[in-house]
């Protein structure tokens, strides 16, 4: 299956921490050599400081090899280095360690009245700041997550927008939030970064080139937020749909993207309006990309081709099972596509047999049976089930001219009525000008 | 559409341009030339200088009437001469504290003298013409009143008439300084002038005299010592004295000098010739061409480039022989070549001999002669070659005159490759268009393509080696020029695995040059060119995708209107041919959206630039008309108009068919294409229908068979023997056109199909369907359920029984007649919303200006007559 696998399309987007994850999931599901893997783990660590792990997997990968000397001298290095660190930012820390100060720091309206009221009362200079956002990189380049989002939310609090660090912070601070799976504040983060590179094309110098590159990083990097929060369903379509910078930034570098767009549609019952304007990005992307959800839609709604949508449903299944975001919405987006599957039968058909329908959504006669059955009793479906035959007839009646007309005409009435009392009012009120002005 | 020639006039096309210099010329005085090497020097001239030339000019101009006795154009002269002196004051008071400048006093005086000569002279002025008399009689008056602002100038001057005297001497020793570098010819001319009496001769040269850049600026400083030292002149008599003073203020200009010098010899014997009519002057010429150096002169580098310079310093002036010119220049490059004076010299030769050839062309907007273009591309490919062999050779426009360097490596030459290989471009283009297309001779000259094309890729090899980017820029864009209209069948066959991909076809090379245009190129007009040359590239090899992102991802649609009409009209070939091309690949939808903008202003002929067509209404002026032409492609790069109209019309058949069958008694229709419509009326109103003949009558004829719901009668109109070889033959795959052609109009048929005549059932069996049409029964399912979930089509299936079912949805004649009554009020209802939201806003403002508003109501009015008859034509093709 690793022919739909996008991990190695995805990882060119994402930061070497945010890889881990993935790779993980690749080893348990073991598409590929785990050896080869364990190696590209390895590489990723080369350039961070996580040591200790790095250690751990070459002793998995070479088990009859020694550490190398210079990997110890690294960790030697590193923890002194951090030390080091740590030292230039006591004052920092020990602020942060006062709780009181904390809450007061949180009411603050801006950065400046704040950084005033550190620098008075708690010897805090603004220089720290960029030691402290040092330090949290280095934090992080250790693994050590949860700390460096601390320490960056401070930097937020106290940096302005216009600093040079802050893209970086709120990026660090969303990288941070995601590997300690806080989704909640991710979810925030991931907002406010969204809004910094929206409202501030001017930030990068109006090159609109590397306001796409942004636009890409934070695409692929939301779909952590958006597969783990319980609101990502509803904002993933917001955002990747409805936001046409967005939608540009996926159909010109990373059109991988639309799968995890379509899957969302999908599942996302109640947004069965967005399925038009998604199926229209997906027929112009379906040259540069297509995978078994594109196509499961493409032949759902472009040519009605229930068979070969059936084979799509089928093959999504392995797809979804191997996608390291998709994987928990597995037996909801098998539902949702069924259904969809069959809202559309309904609509085409007024009088189907049980067994082939059965077929279709790969199901047995008798389950298929008991599904429509369900769907009639909760008035999902105006049908009724012809037993004797196996079909199911459904009951919708075409409109009768008489009820077309009256549709037509219904409106009219009113919005001349309104019509005429503007009309009439205006007229009056000229009147009155004219009267006022003495015009003619 | 018609706005792209609409707005010809002001292009900045770079032809257009150059034109203008040329017909400027012959306006400019004598003096200045049009070498952009004059042309610094032009520069160098102080103001000083301009207003004497023309002050002298004028002076001249007025003694030659005088000779003649032409006095009203004398008159003429002398009110021109009053306004240029005007024009001079405040240099003149600058310069030699308000004195009045000899030459123009002593102009005063003679004119004055003569003026009252012929006044005296009785006789004779009854001979004179009643014009000349009355000029006469006028200019007399004038003179007086003029001259006596110059009162004691004048009695100054004839006080001291010896002076003139001095000044002749000046000129008269000057050329001394000079001599061991002067031409023979020169001294010969300045003996034998025939003894015409002293004035004459002294005062010619006397009064060029001051024109001359050097002397002016030598006069300067000696007139500021003018009044106190009037002795001085007689001073200076003396050789020392003067040999000092003149070194000394002649020392930087003496190379400059001597050009000037000749050329003022030459020009000299021009005028000698026009004035007196002498047998030397016309002597003078010939004496001097075959003569290139003296017999026993030792050549080297410098007596070359001296050469050059003076050959080249001819150049553009009005009468210089161009022809000979070329000669000339042929003819040092063989001495050069003789002595071996190194290829820096060469190089420089040859640079001079093509921008010879280029100027031998007296109008800008003609196309060079054949024999002239094929030595120019001799001569271009030589200098390249030189060029290329010679890697040591440094050519740019930077490299100024005195930084040349001839004589050892690292040479530096001043010019630009660039500039010629893209004159010569152009001439090539003019060249084509000049031949007749159907001719042999065009396809000579096509042949010269490869040529060209191989310059520019010697030209693009040797800038990628010295060039800047911008320059890079440009001639890649020259190559793409080259390249993007040719269709390179090998990239079709890479697509389709045929042959290996590390080949290099044309594709890749576009996509090389175009993207280093795009990352690199300053200017927006370079890039849009080839974003639109890469699409037109794409669009050809059947690239469809990649074409159709690359024009959405340019945004070139909005703002194209704004560009020039040469890159519009490239954006119109453009369009065509992503027309053609989403055609081929069955998006019907696309192909009619590219090529509607082209065909409904009826005129796909001027828009693509492939021919004037006569215009009734307006004719268009003569500069129009040239400007336009101008425009034109040359034959080759044509494309077919007769395809472009089929495809066009078989799209809009494909889409509108079906569309008018699903929309008979719907009051809102619109016509999708007028075009079509025109025809298909046209048609009907035939009395009597013929076989088809056109090919619009083939697609009118198909059409109806649409309409019918007989596809095979449709696709045997549109496709068959005839149309073959007309039209679907130019594909490059035409059996794949074909084959997908017949399966939309199978599909497109069954739509119409279902449209019509579904009323007629109440149940069809799709296996029917498919069997009538000749489809896949899962295409027809699929087509059938669109078409349902759509809403077109009132109907539901029968799975077990595979048939569709319509339902009674069909409204009767009267109900049918009822909604469409109710559509109506619909409409009218909107329209009467939209007149008040409109007016909403003017209603406020309507106190400040009662007249708009009266104006306001009068478009309502005519607004609503419209909707009105709009209406009525739509009733009208209902029933």
């Amino acid at each position: 299956m690793a022919k739909f696998d996008l991990t190695s399309r995805m990882g060119q987007y994402l930061d070497r921490h945010l890889v881990f994850p993935l790779l993980e999931f690749l080893s348990a599901k073991e598409i590929y050599d785990e050896t080869e893997l364990l190696k590209a783990k390895l590489d990723i660590l080369s350039k961070t400081n996580m040591v200790d792990y790095a250690i751990d997997i070459r002793r998995q990968l070479y088990p009859k090899e020694e550490v190398p000397e210079e990997l110890k001298q690294r960790r030697v290095h590193v923890v002194a280095q951090l030390q080091e660190l740590q030292q230039e930012v006591e004052p920092i820390l020990q602020i942060m360690g006062n709780d009181e100060v904390m809450k007061n720091m949180e009411n603050m309206r801006d950065s400046k009245t704040l950084i005033n009221f550190l620098a008075k009362d708690y010897n805090f200079e603004i220089d720290m700041i960029e030691s402290l956002h040092k330090l949290a990189k280095y934090r992080y380049e250790c693994g050590n997550y949860s700390v460096s989002t601390s320490y960056l939310y401070f930097c937020m609090l106290v940096l302005p927008p216009n600093d040079k660090n802050y893209l970086s912070v709120l990026w660090g601070k969303l990288a941070s939030e995601i590997l300690v799976q806080n989704w909640e504040s991710a979810l925030e983060d991931l907002n406010k970064l969204r809004e910094y590179i929206d409202s501030s094309p001017n930030h990068f110098g109006g090159n609109s080139l590397q306001l796409l590159q942004q636009r890409t990083w934070l695409i692929h990097w939301s779909l952590f937020v958006f597969f783990n929060h319980a609101m990502g369903r509803e904002l993933i379509i917001e955002m990747f749909l409805y936001r046409p910078h967005y939608l540009n930034a996926i159909q010109t570098m990373c059109p991988h993207i639309l799968r995890y767009l379509a899957t969302a549609v999908i599942i996302n019952r109640g947004r069965r309006s967005a399925l038009k304007d998604l199926v229209k990005v997906i027929q112009q992307e379906s040259y540069t990309y297509r995978d078994p959800i594109t196509e499961f839609l493409e032949h759902l709604y472009v040519n009605f081709d229930f068979d070969g949508a059936r084979q799509k449903l089928h093959e999504c299944q392995t797809v979804l099972f191997n996608d390291f975001f998709l994987i928990s919405c597995l037996d909801e987006f098998v539902e949702n596509a069924r259904l969809m599957i069959f809202e559309t039968f309904c609509r085409i058909h007024q009088c189907i047999s049980i067994g082939m329908l059965a077929e279709k959504l790969n199901m047995d006669p008798d389950a298929a049976e008991c599904w429509i059955v369900n769907l009639i009793r909760n008035a999902r479906l105006d049908a009724k089930i012809d037993s004797k035959l196996g079909h199911v007839v459904m009951g919708a009646q075409p409109l009768s001219p008489y009820q077309q007309l009256i549709e037509k005409i219904d409106s009219l009435a009113v919005r001349s009525e309104t019509l005429v009392g503007l009309i009439d009012r205006k007229l009056k009120a000229r009147n009155d000008i004219r009267w006022g002005t003495q015009e003619f | 559409m018609s706005r792209f020639f609409a707005t010809g006039g002001s292009d900045s096309d770079s032809d257009s341009s150059s034109d203008e210099e040329v017909v400027q010329r012959p306006t400019v005085p004598v003096y200045t030339f049009s070498d952009d090497e004059e042309e610094i020097k032009r520069v160098v001239r102080s103001t000083k200088e301009k207003r004497y030339e023309e002050l002298t000019n004028l002076i001249k101009q007025i003694r030659n009437f005088k000779k003649i006795k032409d006095m009203s154009s004398m008159l003429s002269s002398f009110e021109d001469l009053q306004k240029a002196y005007v024009k001079a004051l405040p240099v003149i008071q600058k310069e030699e504290n308000g004195q009045t400048p000899r030459f123009y006093t002593r102009c005063l005086v003679e004119l004055e003298d003569f003026i009252n000569e012929m006044w005296e002279d009785r006789e004779g002025r009854k001979n004179l013409s009643k014009n000349n008399s009355k000029s006469l009689a006028s200019m007399r008056q004038k003179l007086r009143k003029y001259v006596k602002e110059f009162e004691e100038d004048l009695t100054k001057f004839r006080a001291n008439p010896d002076m003139p005297d001095d000044e002749e001497d000046e000129e008269k020793r000057d050329p001394e300084p000079d001599s061991d570098s002067e031409v023979p010819p020169k001294a010969t001319i300045k003996t034998s002038k025939p003894a015409e009496g002293e004035e004459g001769e002294s005062s010619s040269d006397s009064d060029d005299w001051p024109s001359d850049s050097e002397s002016s600026s030598a006069s300067s400083e000696d007139e500021d010592k003018f009044q106190t030292m009037r002795e001085r002149f007689l001073k200076r008599n003396t050789e020392k004295e003067e040999d000092e003073e003149k070194e000394k203020k002649k020392e930087e200009r003496r190379k400059e000098r001597k050009d000037r010098e000749k050329r003022r010899k030459k020009e000299d014997e021009e005028d000698e010739e026009g004035e007196w009519e002498t047998v030397k002057g016309g002597m003078a010429i010939p004496s001097e061409k075959p003569k290139m150096f003296a017999k026993d002169a030792e050549i080297d580098l410098n007596l070359v480039i001296k050469k050059l310079n003076e050959i080249v310093a001819a150049r553009g002036k009005k009468r210089t022989d161009r022809r000979e010119q070329i000669e000339l220049l042929h003819e040092l490059q063989a001495v050069a070549d003789q002595h071996q004076l190194g290829p820096a010299v060469a190089v420089k030769i040859k640079f001079a001999i093509i921008s010879a050839i280029f100027d031998y062309n007296p109008k800008v907007s003609d196309a060079m002669k054949p024999e002239y273009w094929t030595r120019l591309l001799e001569r271009m490919s030589e200098m390249l070659d030189m060029l290329q062999n010679h890697g040591d050779i440094l050519i740019s426009e930077s490299v100024t005159e005195e930084m040349e360097r001839f004589d050892e490596p690292p040479y530096r030459v001043r010019g630009c490759v660039l500039t010629s290989l893209e004159r010569l471009d152009d001439e090539f283009i003019k060249l084509l268009k000049e031949c007749d297309p159907h001719s042999n001779e065009y396809v000579e000259r096509l042949k010269d393509e490869a040529k060209v094309s191989a310059i520019i890729d010697k030209v693009q090899k040797h800038l990628e080696l010295h060039g800047a980017q911008s320059e890079l820029c440009r001639i890649y864009l020259r190559k793409i020029e080259h390249l993007y209209y040719k269709f390179d069948p090998t990239v079709l066959q890479q697509k389709n695995g045929e042959i290996k991909l590390t080949v290099v076809t044309s594709m890749q090379e576009m996509e090389r040059l175009c993207k280093y245009i795009y990352a690199k190129d300053g200017t927006d007009r370079l890039r849009t060119r080839a974003i639109l040359s890469h699409i037109y590239h794409h669009a050809l090899h059947d690239n469809w995708f990649q074409a159709r992102d690359l024009v959405l991802m340019s945004h070139l649609q909005e703002t194209i209107q704004h560009s020039d009409p040469s890159t519009q009209i490239l954006y119109n070939r453009t369009m065509a041919h992503l027309g053609l091309c989403a055609f081929r690949h069955a998006n019907i939808k696309d192909a009619h959206n590219c090529l509607v903008d082209l065909m409904m202003t009826g005129k796909p002929k001027e828009l693509l630039a492939q021919g004037l067509l006569p215009q009734r209404q307006h004719e268009r002026s003569k500069e129009q008309e040239k400007i336009e032409k101008q425009r034109q492609m040359p034959f080759h790069m044509h494309i077919n108009l007769e395809l472009l109209e089929c495809v066009y019309l078989v799209s809009a058949m494909l889409i509108e068919i079906p569309y008018m069958a699903a929309h008979e008694f719907d009051a809102r229709r619109r016509m999708i294409s007028k075009t079509f419509y025109q025809q298909l009326r046209s048609s009907e109103r035939q009395s009597l229908v013929g076989p088809p003949e056109s090919m619009r009558e083939h697609v009118v004829a198909a059409a109806k068979a649409m309409r019918n719901g007989h596809w095979g009668a449709c696709n045997n109109f549109i496709i068959n023997e005839k149309m073959n070889t007309k039209v679907w033959d130019l594909f490059y795959q035409a059996d794949a056109v074909r084959a997908m052609l017949t399966k939309l109009i199978k599909e497109e048929t069954l739509r119409t199909y279902l449209f019509t005549y579904s009323h007629v059932y109440d149940s069809i069996s799709m296996s029917t369907l498919a069997e009538m049409f000749e489809l896949d029964k899962s295409v027809v399912h699929s087509i059938i359920s669109k078409m349902i979930i759509n809403e077109e089509l009132m109907a539901s299936l029968d799975d077990p029984s595979q048939t569709v079912v319509m339902h009674r949805s069909e409204p009767s004649r009267l109900q049918s007649l009822a909604l469409q009554l109710a559509d109506k009020i619909n409409n009218f209802v909107d329209s009467n919303e939209r007149i008040l939201e409109t007016k909403q806003g003017n209603f406020f403002l309507r106190s400040a200006n009662q007249g708009a508003f009266r104006g306001d109501r009068q478009n309502y009015r005519a607004g609503n007559v419209q909707d009105w008859s709009r209406q009525r034509r739509d009733n009208r093709r209902e029933y």
